[in-house]
């Protein structure tokens, strides 16, 4: 039976994905295409003047620079052919070509046929304006919001951490806390919003409270499991050999709680991601959720388009961190999955 | 190399002495009776062998012994001490080798050393005990690399680096291939002869029983009691199809109640 099924064909592999990054004429002509599409982003906001009645001042700054990635990816088309390092590049080109053409899309419905209606639907021009005349106010608002941030994740982890260990081991701590956790654990951390805005000092410190809340759950929670599933083997094993109940915490118990304790810190990061911007959109008068709040209320959409941006590269930044720490201190895992 | 290990202990492993030991589990509210009255007196340096069915309390005994749990009933001296907490003096050997995963050989290994505080000093330790049941090219490897043989191969040298004087071994080998047993058989008895532990073996493996121990003692279904005891004074290495070692292992089926079967 076996020999049977050993003989049907299989599909071969270099199809589908893969041809993209082995054969030299193939990523030639997708860098090529890539370049092409981008130039003709560029012609098309250049020559195809913009919609009556419309003042985009970037318009012409715009179409220079996707000349200049065009140019720019053409070029390393070209270098990928001998160098190698370039030949990774390519690995995009089908996404910088959809993207082009998404640029088009964009730029034909709203500078040059004007079929969204504005302010809500502006140009890419008008969003390139933004980071060229407000990235002052930009780069402190990206300051702001990442020293809250990590401020409050940075303490809700750490006591996380320590409180999920103290109850994975001790049995008192278990019983005094467990009640407590499973009351006031489950409550969204904006919940707390309001109080906390009272009874803190300032709102600096209330948004750090609210995050490190956030974030203390989801890590007490896994780390606990973590150290509550650890196989009793392993304690046996360092009982014997000698032991001390420190050294069966810190070198058994914690090490292998980690994997779950990624969990825990994954999914936290993830909370404070959302207490973060709605403590800075009711509290805090600074960082990226304010930013937007204010965009909003000067109806400056571009603004706002051009913050969400920011906050999507800061936050898919810190969960690729996070990830790459994980890969080191867990290299030892098999099958990690990749961010 | 076996003298680096061995050289601290110039006494020939420790003493065992079993008295009216009993053992009882919890089993959902039932009181369920593993161990009855087990006497055994194990000298130093002797290789002795628990045989039994499987389930029979032949791991709780080890687990007593190795004061992981304390018996119901009786007690358990070792040099004439009473066994109440786990010491590195009486290591155990598992049936899965429990290697930390997160760990590398080199560090599993250095497990008892560290928990100790001696790592610093005894360091070199480490490399003997690898090189004794050769693993020196894989010190740096992590578990999830090894193969079972491999595995069990480190879960030794993490044993035999705190120079032991009583080894406990409960079924080492019972998860490898049939072959990789073999040679670990071997292996084992050139380790006890030239290292001088006591060893006390758990197995379900009759010919095992006889090939490694001086004497085997046979026990029941659970409760666990001793039927018999069987010695094999014959010099190592043994061979299976030896006149004598057949005749061995055919009083030992008859002990277990297994003789027609065979």
């Amino acid at each position: 039976m076996s020999s049977v099924i050993d003989e049907v064909p299989r599909p071969s592999e270099k199809s589908g994905f893969g041809s993209f990054e082995s054969s030299t004429p193939r990523s030639l002509i997708g860098g090529l295409s890539a370049a092409a599409a981008w130039s003709m982003v560029a012609a098309l906001t250049a020559f195809w003047p913009d919609k009556l009645e419309s003042d985009w001042a970037y318009t012409g700054s715009f179409a220079i620079a996707c000349g200049v990635l065009a140019v720019a990816l053409a070029l390393a088309a070209f270098a990928g052919v001998r160098f190698v390092a370039f030949r990774r590049l390519q690995r995009l080109s089908p996404w910088l070509f959809a993207l082009a053409l998404f640029f088009v899309a964009w730029e034909a419905v709203t500078a040059k046929l004007g079929l969204l209606p504005l302010p809500f639907f502006p140009p890419p021009q008008a969003i390139l304006e933004v980071a060229i005349d407000d990235w002052g106010r930009l780069a402190e608002g990206i300051f702001a919001s990442a020293r809250l941030l990590a401020t409050g994740y940075f303490i809700g982890a750490t006591v996380g951490f320590v409180t999920g260990v103290a109850i994975g081991w001790s049995r008192l701590a278990g019983y005094w806390i467990h009640p407590v956790l499973r009351f006031i654990g489950p409550l969204p951390a904006t919940a707390w919003l309001p109080l906390a805005f009272f009874v803190f000092p300032s709102s600096f410190s209330a948004s750090i409270f609210l995050i490190a809340l956030a974030t203390g759950f989801p890590v007490t929670v896994l780390t606990w499991s973590g150290v509550a599933c650890v196989k009793s083997a392993y304690y046996d094993i360092a009982r014997t050999l000698g032991a001390t109940q420190r050294f069966l915490v810190f070198k058994v118990a914690i090490p292998a709680a980690l994997p779950h304790v990624f969990v825990g810190l994954f999914m936290g990061l993830g909370n404070s991601f959302a207490v973060l911007v709605v403590a800075e959109m009711l509290g805090v008068k600074a960082g990226l959720g304010w930013y937007l709040q204010w965009a909003q209320g000067w109806a400056a959409y571009a603004n706002m388009y051009a913050a969400l941006l920011l906050m999507a590269l800061l936050c898919s930044g810190l969960i690729t961190l996070l990830f790459r720490l994980r890969d080191r201190l867990l290299s030892w895992q098999k099958g990690l999955v990749r961010w | 190399m076996v003298a680096a290990i061995a050289s601290d202990h110039a006494v020939r492993g420790s003493t065992l002495t079993l008295r009216e030991v009993s053992h009882r589990f919890n089993f959902e509210g039932q009181p369920l009776p593993v161990l009855d009255r087990i006497n055994l007196q194990v000298g130093r340096g002797e290789f002795v062998a628990l045989l039994g069915p499987s389930g029979c309390g032949k791991s709780t005994l080890l687990r007593l012994v190795a004061g992981l749990d304390t018996p119901t009933a009786g007690s358990l001296l070792t040099e004439g001490r009473k066994i109440e907490a786990p010491d590195p003096s009486r290591v155990v050997v598992f049936q899965d080798p429990t290697l930390y995963p997160w760990r590398t050989v080199w560090s599993n290994v250095a497990l008892g050393l560290e928990a100790r505080g001696l790592l610093r000093t005894h360091r070199g330790r480490i490399e003997d005990a690898l090189r004794l049941v050769g693993l020196t090219g894989f010190a740096n490897a992590y578990p999830h690399q090894l193969s079972g043989g491999m595995a069990q191969r480190a879960a030794l040298a993490r044993a035999l680096v705190n120079d032991p004087k009583l080894l406990i071994l409960d079924e080492p080998l019972g998860q490898l291939d049939s072959l990789t047993r073999i040679t670990m058989q071997a292996e084992l008895v050139s380790l006890w002869q030239r290292s001088s532990f006591t060893a006390l073996l758990v197995t379900h493996d009759v010919e095992e029983a006889l090939l490694l121990a001086g004497r085997v003692v046979v026990l029941s279904d659970r409760p666990a009691r001793i039927k018999a005891e069987v010695v094999n004074s014959q010099p190592y290495p043994r061979h299976r199809g030896d006149p004598h070692f057949v005749e061995l292992r055919r009083e030992v089926f008859e002990h277990l109640g297994l003789d027609e079967a065979w």
